[in-house]
């Protein structure tokens, strides 16, 4: 079934071998069209928006602009949206694994009570829609002032990166030996460093995987810094929006702007590509 | 160097009851070996001993010391695991100095390099120090994780069935070599296995351990030929001892052995037990011979016909139909064949006499006073 | 005299630790967690709480009113035509997705020289954020500066606006929504396939089974639990799916793409009817988590079926 198996015959190539290439491309092409596209668009001119599609001068206006270098997007501060979801986006990121990592080794090696049904509720945030926590905290938040701070952002993501280390790390804790700390342990090392020396290298697979892949979902997340901020802690995917309204949307800059706010995680996601099945699926698929 | 004392060691997992007031001693310098089947509780006893776990009740003192709370990187023991737990991401000098690296048991980077490359000499294998676990075979993945044992002094050496995991001709290479060790000579070392026969090759002093409790303690000799019970006769001997069921009768010549179909009549030289006792009695395959032709005098003689023969190289496994009864001898020399009648002999200094009910042995040497004077 | 004789032993200070500090050793590394989790289980449950009442900006100070809220999104068409319109999305979607996906894993696992080049590449539409991607795709769909239209010009399709009548937002939105997860679908899928064993498809190759009979007896009943755990993740996502249809139209025209999140959102913030919102979400919660079990009986009675006796 699978033709990874080597041929028999190379030399002939055979029809299924061609759709094949032939349907592969074609996908790639709708897959990786409206990036290219997009980029294109981004570096036209001003003058040449509406007249030409792919024949231009191009320029690199529209990004000067978008990021407050030169004229054109005032009343937009991009590149502070920007600023901030790399803050919040850390933040998220560095509480999740400082609060999780423990919790999962807990998880892995000790049964006490209640540890399966509080994985479960972890789990079952996954099931509920982000307004059922957002609306009360829009309410709590002005009251506690972290409304539209970095505090607030930071805290509220855990409700998606917290459940989701814990989970996932707590199933690379699991494939280690508990023999190997036992060992450390009679080598005369503190239970403390026996974790820091030995185990936790281990699973610096998992930690990276998961670190990354909450780096993304939080950077790549709308709907709470749209309710939950404003114009301090405002993020770029919010801040990308606000370029397409307006009486006379500037749709170069626009692109701009979106290419700026896709870049972080599209290159970190080529870091982690050979994790992503297991983390993307919540630990259901050990790819 | 160290004595190791365990006092009503009980442990307990839920409603398993995993050791049962577990008391034994272990001396200064002493290789004891833990000798029992699977489940029995051998390594929850060294895991104990380790402080890896918590017993339920009890106490462990090393050295005359109570270690019972004391937490493992505290005790001075070293241990080789069943499955090595070697650092998957160290080489094999890494893992071997990684204890000479810690707090507690710190020398310096000279000393420890000295060390272990003193102690990978011994093990044979100086020229795989920079290779990762992976790249080393099973026989040489034990030697690491024993010379990690070896490189630092420790009041006890604890052995979770080192050997088990690889092919038998390695497993008898390796027996005789830790034997040698001038390390395993000097310190007190706590063996654990399953295998008599290791047992019975490394041990000072050996312990039956049978569903968390000690069932017998002593050297090999001692639980060879003084079995406590028939658990532990059965334990020691391959093929296993044969057990003949039946009771103790009053004959003209003295006391007599009778099986129960009456097949089998063996005189005692005294009377351990009242008549009318149910025993068991007990003969070592290779205790039995097969008579060719003349019999030696003074021995029991048994006749009956041949039901299997098994060669194995040079020995031959014959079991015997008696009545209803299979004996299995084991004998050097001669074919027999199926069917053929035979008389089996043997001395019965060798013969060992167990109550049915408790399967307990009973003392040969002594006769049952009482009994008699009653009679 | 040993060989790793020599040293003196370090007989250090020897402290005993006590059983019941020992086990509390889990407790306190799950400890922060706990915190964590109560500090996001509150608002949680403060959420349940307020629709039961009747909490707005214009009544700061609510009244208890039982079952009211819900009673009346379930008697309003309002509620209706947003969760006809949701469920419209999400099996559109998930269905095209998926069928999609599972195509492209085939493709892919064929291993053809431009399957092994772009399958690098494959997870890109996946890690751009959905909003962003819809950003993307609106200008691609302008009609003024706009490739589709210009691409679809010589056709004779061009000059549309795409967003502007409501089967054309859906579609779009479907489309959107496809065009994002189809790598995830993908991605899982193909992890399937390689995780299979090589023997029952050489067995069935020798046996003289066809490409169709093969995927159709073996390929597809093995693959059936990624396909699952694909398709819950990609329902339960777009049952609740926001990002994508505000950053289209923010819920037009009009009414017609108003899905239940951007419904809920447009009730607790818009209209700052905080219990009506929250009623909506709670609805949307209890709908994903039906939908998700059903789905798994479903799936998961077909597969027995499929696997045989």
């Amino acid at each position: 079934m699978d033709d990874n198996a080597p041929h028999g015959r190379k030399s002939r190539v055979r029809a299924s071998d061609v759709v094949t290439n032939v349907l592969t491309v074609a996908y790639f092409v709708f897959a990786l069209f409206p990036v290219f596209w997009i980029l294109l668009l981004s570096l036209k001119p001003d003058k040449q928006l509406s007249t030409t599609y792919f024949v231009f001068d191009p320029t690199l206006e529209n990004y000067t602009a978008v990021l407050g270098l030169s004229q054109g997007a005032e009343g937009i501060p991009f590149v502070r949206f920007f600023f901030n979801s790399l803050v919040i986006s850390f933040g998220a990121v560095a509480i999740a694994l400082l609060v999780g990592v423990p919790a999962a080794y807990a998880a892995a090696r000790w049964k006490f009570r209640g540890s399966e049904s509080l994985l479960f509720t972890l789990l079952s945030f996954r099931f509920a829609p982000e307004l059922t926590v957002i609306i009360p905290l829009y309410v709590i938040y002005q009251k506690l002032g972290l409304f539209d701070s970095y505090v607030g952002m930071i805290w509220v993501y855990q409700l998606i990166a917290l459940p989701f280390v814990v989970w996932i790390l707590r199933s690379y804790f699991q494939d280690l030996s508990p023999e190997l700390e036992q060992s450390a342990l009679l080598d005369g090392y503190t239970r403390v460093r026996a974790f820091f020396l030995i185990v936790a290298p281990l699973v610096r697979p998992g930690i990276a995987a998961v670190s990354l892949i909450s780096f993304i979902f939080a950077w790549n997340n709308f709907v709470f810094p749209l309710i939950l901020t404003a114009s301090h802690a405002q993020t770029v995917t919010v801040g990308a929006l606000s370029f397409l309204g307006g009486e006379k949307p500037r749709y170069n800059f626009t692109a701009a702007a979106a290419l700026i706010a896709a870049i972080p995680p599209l290159i970190l996601a080529f870091s982690i590509q050979r994790y992503l099945v297991r983390g993307l699926s919540f630990g259901a698929v050990k790819g | 160097m160290a004595t190791l004392s365990l006092q009503g060691l009980r442990k307990e997992y839920g409603d398993l009851v995993a050791l049962d007031e577990l008391n034994l001693d272990v001396r200064d310098g002493e290789f004891f070996v833990l000798l029992g089947p699977s489940g029995a509780g051998k390594t929850t006893t060294l895991k104990c001993i380790a402080g890896l776990e918590t017993p339920t009740a009890g106490r462990v003192e090393i050295d005359g010391r109570d270690v019972t709370d004391v937490e493992p990187y505290d005790r001075n023991v070293a241990m080789a695991f069943e499955n090595y737990a070697l650092y998957p991401q160290k080489t094999a000098f890494q893992n071997m100095s990684f204890p000479l690296n810690s707090k507690r048991y710190r020398v310096s980077e000279e000393e420890a390099r000295k060390r272990v490359e003193r102690v990978a000499e011994t093990l044979g294998i100086r020229h795989l120090l920079q290779r990762l676990p992976r790249e080393l075979s099973g026989g040489q993945r034990q030697r690491v994780a024993l010379g990690r044992v070896l490189v630092r002094p420790a009041d006890v050496f604890l052995l979770d069935e080192p050997l088990s995991h690889l092919d038998a001709k390695l497993q008898m290479q390796m027996r005789a070599e830790l034997r040698s060790l001038g390390e395993m000579q000097n310190t007190t070392s706590f063996y654990v296995s399953h295998d008599y026969r290791e047992a019975l090759a490394l041990g000072d002093r050996i312990g039956v351990l049978r569903e968390g409790r000690l069932v017998q303690m002593g050297t090999g000799e001692e639980v060879w030929q003084r079995p406590a019970d028939t658990f532990v006769a059965r334990t020691f001997g391959q093929p296993e001892i044969n057990l003949v069921a039946g009771e103790l009768v009053d004959g003209p010549e003295g006391c007599l052995f009778r099986s129960r179909d009456g097949e089998i009549e063996v005189l005692l030289p005294n009377r351990p037990a009242p008549p009318g006792t149910s025993v068991e009695l007990g003969i070592r395959p290779l205790d039995l011979e097969v008579a060719d032709g003349e019999t030696p005098p003074d021995t029991v003689k048994l006749a009956g016909r041949v039901y299997v023969v098994e060669r194995l190289g040079r020995e031959l496994e014959v079991t015997v139909k008696i009545g209803e009864n299979l004996i299995a001898v084991v004998t050097g020399k001669g074919s027999k064949d199926p069917d053929e009648q035979v008389t089996i002999f043997f001395s019965s200094s060798r013969l060992l006499l167990f109550e049915a009910e408790t399967g307990r042995r009973i003392d040969l040497e002594q006769e049952d006073v009482e009994a008699i004077n009653r009679a | 005299m040993s060989a790793t004789a020599a040293p003196e032993q370090k007989k250090g200070q020897v402290s005993a630790v006590s059983p019941r500090r020992r086990a509390l050793r889990p407790y306190l590394l799950v400890l922060p967690s706990l915190l964590l989790t109560i500090g996001i289980l509150y608002p949680f449950g403060l959420g349940v709480f307020y629709t039961f009442f009747d909490y707005a900006a214009t009544k700061p100070n609510p009244d208890f009113i039982g079952f009211q809220n819900y009673v009346s999104i379930f008697t309003s068409s309002d509620f209706w035509q947003s969760a006809w319109v949701t469920l419209r999305y999400a099996v559109g979607a998930t269905l095209v997705e998926t069928v999609l996906g599972v195509g492209i894993a085939l493709l892919l696992f064929r291993g053809s020289a431009a399957g092994r080049v772009l399958e690098k590449v494959l997870i890109v539409p996946l890690m751009i954020a959905p909003v962003i991607a819809t950003i993307m795709w609106s200008l691609m769909l302008q009609p003024s500066v706009g490739v589709i239209n210009y691409l679809l010009g010589p056709f004779g399709l061009g000059g549309v606006e795409w967003t502007d009548s409501p089967r054309g937002a859906l579609l779009s939105a479907i489309f959107i929504d496809v065009w994002i997860f189809t790598p995830f679908v993908a991605l899982l899928a193909l992890a399937g396939l390689r995780s299979l064993p090589r023997d029952p498809f050489e067995a069935a190759a020798v046996d003289g089974a066809g490409y169709w009979f093969t995927f159709r007896k073996l390929t597809l009943p093995m693959l059936w639990p990624y396909i699952l755990v694909a398709v819950i993740f990609r329902f339960m996502d777009s049952l609740k799916m926001f990002d994508v249809i505000y950053a289209l139209t923010r819920g037009g025209p009009g009414d017609s793409m108003m899905v239940l999140q951007v419904r809920g959102y447009q009730e607790a913030i818009l209209y700052t009817n905080f219990s009506v919102g929250l009623t909506y979400t709670i609805v949307i919660w209890a709908a994903v988590f039906i939908a998700t079990r059903l789905l798994v009986g479903i799936f998961g009675r077909a597969q027995a079926r499929a696997a045989g006796p």
